[in-house]
């Protein structure tokens, strides 16, 4: 059999960003993989919409808000970026992000882009 | 205690990795361990298992639990020994629960110290990555 080893790693948010370090887990794995030059693309599903609503400052509460690296996933040349849109409007949450580049998909094309991945991590 | 229930999926696969995030007082510790074993033996070739967030807990030594529950570290040492299974602990993961390798006694010796960059490497190597 052909070796097919995995091209392309997705990345399922699916935690908000405060509460566990889920989030800041998953951001390490996409940036060490960026600096790697292997290509990966991140999701947020559920809770884990709310990683990329504006206006958020975790050093208010003490956490590192480790949501301003997202502004370097261009660097990183990570540009594959998903949210699930219904999630969104679960929570009444405006298409606003804090990030540009970030592509609202309704569940059947978010779940269709997310299978087109040889693999899944989820945070 | 470990029955075959995947070897329809796994005859697809050449190249496994697994990733465990969960720590072994988890039940997911059984079905990974189930599932790893299943295929190694079923004959794939298992490039390495990556150990990250609460699932780094598996390598800490001082962890004891009780005797009549599920022992996933000597699941662990059996398999290692039995396939040279690669064990790699995220130590950055590890460290922020106090597992630290200035003290090689609290790691258990299977445990090979790695970082991220281990993980970026099994996942070019294998053609499928399963998270426990």
């Amino acid at each position: 059999m052909a070796n097919t080893s995995l091209k392309t790693l997705a990345i399922l948010n699916a935690k908000a960003p405060y509460a566990s370090s889920a989030g800041k887990d998953a951001l390490d794995i996409a940036m060490i993989f960026g600096s790697f030059e292997q290509a990966v693309s991140l999701f947020f599903q559920g809770d884990g919409v709310w990683q990329l609503i504006q206006g958020q400052d975790g050093s208010i509460i003490s956490v590192k808000d480790y949501l301003k690296t997202f502004a370097a996933f261009e660097f990183y040349d990570i540009e594959d970026i998903y949210v699930c849109q219904a999630s969104l409007e679960a929570r009444n949450l405006p298409v606003k992000f804090h990030i540009e580049e970030v592509q609202v998909l309704n569940p059947q094309a978010f779940a269709q882009k997310l299978t087109s991945h040889q693999a899944i991590l989820r945070f | 205690m470990f029955v075959i229930k995947y070897d329809l999926e796994i005859n697809t696969v050449n190249k496994l990795a697994v990733v465990i995030t969960t720590p072994p007082y988890s039940n997911l510790s059984v079905t990974a361990l189930d599932y790893i074993e299943t295929a190694l033996k079923a004959g794939v070739e298992l490039v390495g298992v990556f150990f990250y967030q609460d699932g780094v807990m598996h390598a800490n030594a001082s962890i004891q639990i009780a005797s009549d529950e599920f022992q996933a570290i000597s699941h662990w040492q059996r398999l290692h020994q039995a396939y040279k299974l690669p064990l790699h602990l995220c130590i950055t993961a590890a460290e922020k629960r106090g597992i630290s390798d200035e003290n090689p006694l609290n790691i258990h010796s299977i445990f090979t110290i790695s970082g991220l960059g281990e993980l970026v490497e099994l996942s070019s190597v294998a053609d499928r990555m399963v998270q426990f």
